[in-house]
């Protein structure tokens, strides 16, 4: 990871998923399974990004992103856990990349709030101009808040990639240890996503789809 | 580019500068911007006040945002009062959002993730996600250009156009597809990482499992996924740490 040619592909990735989120696009490469692939391809390990990918896809099933709803960025969050996971067996290095993804993907949360205030101050600043029909106003917000979101998904992504370092660097966990964390975040995902998607299904029909869902699964992985 | 194209393009950013204040409101102003063009020379008046309404306060579901600023857009053309236009945009708030949540977020979007994390695992890797980004967003494009194209067409009548059309039917069954497609992922998922481990493991994760769906009933939002998470590593760190 210490390539300047991969952080900066790590970066301009990150930076990417970052604003495919909410700003721009929403391509949903900012998914989880996206990113990871990707950032594990960057890093030239990709099934170490795959399976970072997967795992915290499984608590971004867990999030409606709904209106002005508080939720992680789990985009960057995973560029950095691949980053931790690369290079390592993962059934040790996944428990802490996951933790490092989680803990980034707060951040990223907390992040959207301050870019959605930054926003709204500059719509204020501009109130007088919107309420005179000045269309280069709502232009220049738009663009205003692209930037803002493009330099707080880099801003995150390099905290992230940061924490990755740290974390390789400083955390040196036991064979038992590590696999404890990897089997607790794996339990703690499938959570994450059950419950999302029980949620989701409320008292409705769907609930029934997704018992039967559960069922074809189970048989289909014990048959393998 | 004529003024339809470039404002189904500008759509795609419509969350562009998302804020409380007005949530997609400056957004929805920016992308009607070239389909206000051609008001500008016929009624210089009307163009100023109808930009001065596409910047208000709105809020929807990205996805079908079109609906909204093609009818508002057809209301300024069509010269209707201006107090109807902005209650034209508040009345599809809730309708758009609802409706729109529904199908992508709850639906469309966890379906196919589903579908993805299921054949990702049973062999299909990279090809799994060129798939699932291909086939989300072939659905969001065609729906992007329908929505636009409909609320334009229905203007006013926007309201009756969407109960009519495919959306209020498609929830239901895109929904329940969604289930089935979690539903069918999540065990396939679960043997992918525990088969390294063995029984035993499955047996310890099974526990977390039915600690974190527990918790997240008994605590409802405030016990999300990952602050379960985190919780659970910190014991299982502190845990390692006294009994090693």
């Amino acid at each position: 990871m210490t390539d300047p040619f991969v952080l900066a592909a790590l970066l301009a990735w990150g930076t990417l998923v970052g604003l495919d989120l909410v700003s721009v696009a929403q391509s949903m490469i900012a998914r989880p399974v996206v990113a990871g692939a990707v950032a594990g391809m960057l890093l030239g390990d990709p099934a170490a990004g795959f399976r970072v990918g997967v795992l915290l896809e499984l608590f971004a099933l867990d999030v409606l992103p709904i209106g002005a709803a508080r939720y992680p960025d789990y985009g960057p969050a995973t560029v950095a856990a691949a980053a931790v996971a690369a290079g390592s067996p993962w059934e040790l290095s996944l428990g802490l990349a996951g933790t490092v993804g989680l803990l980034v993907s707060v951040v990223g949360g907390w992040s959207l709030q301050q870019l959605r205030r930054r926003n709204a101050e500059a719509v204020q600043r501009h109130t007088a101009a919107l309420a005179a029909g000045e269309s280069a106003a709502i232009r220049r917000l738009q663009y205003g808040g692209i930037a803002r979101d493009t330099l707080r998904s880099a801003l995150l992504t390099a905290v992230g990639l940061l924490a990755a370092w740290a974390a390789a660097r400083v955390l040196v966990l036991d064979r038992r240890t590590a696999i404890a964390l990897t089997l607790v975040l794996v339990g703690a995902g499938l959570a994450a996503a059950l419950g999302g998607a029980l949620r989701g299904a409320g008292r409705s029909r769907r609930r029934r789809w997704l018992a039967a869902g559960l069922v074809l699964g189970f048989a289909l992985a014990v048959l393998r | 580019m004529n003024g339809r194209g470039r404002a189904l393009l500008r759509l795609f950013a419509v969350q562009g500068v998302w804020n409380y204040e007005r949530m997609l409101g400056v957004g929805l102003g920016y992308a009607a911007e070239p389909l206000l063009e051609d008001l500008k020379i016929a009624d210089p008046v009307r163009h100023s006040e109808a930009v001065v309404r596409s910047a208000e306060f709105f809020n929807c579901n990205p996805n079908l945002a079109g609906l909204a600023l093609g009818a508002t857009v057809r209301a300024e053309y069509d010269a209707e009062p201006g107090t109807q236009v902005v209650r034209l945009r508040s009345a599809l708030c809730s309708p758009l959002g609802a409706l729109g949540d529904q199908l992508f977020w709850a639906g469309l979007l966890p379906g196919l993730v589903g579908a993805t994390l299921a054949a990702l695992v049973l062999g299909a890797a990279g090809r799994a996600i060129v798939a699932f980004l291909v086939a989300y967003n072939l659905v969001r494009v065609w729906t992007a250009v329908w929505a636009l194209r409909t609320g334009l067409a229905s203007g006013m009548a926007v309201g009756r156009a969407i109960g009519a059309s495919w959306i209020p039917k498609a929830v239901p069954l895109v929904g329940n597809a969604a289930g089935l497609l979690v539903g069918f992922a999540l065990p396939l998922v679960a043997t992918w990482y525990l088969r390294p481990f063995g029984l035993l493991s499955g047996f310890s994760v099974g526990l977390v499992v039915a600690a974190g769906v527990a918790a997240g009933r008994l605590f409802g939002a405030r016990m999300t996924g990952s602050r379960f998470a985190l919780a659970a590593v910190l014991v299982t760190l502190l845990f390692r740490l006294v009994t090693r």
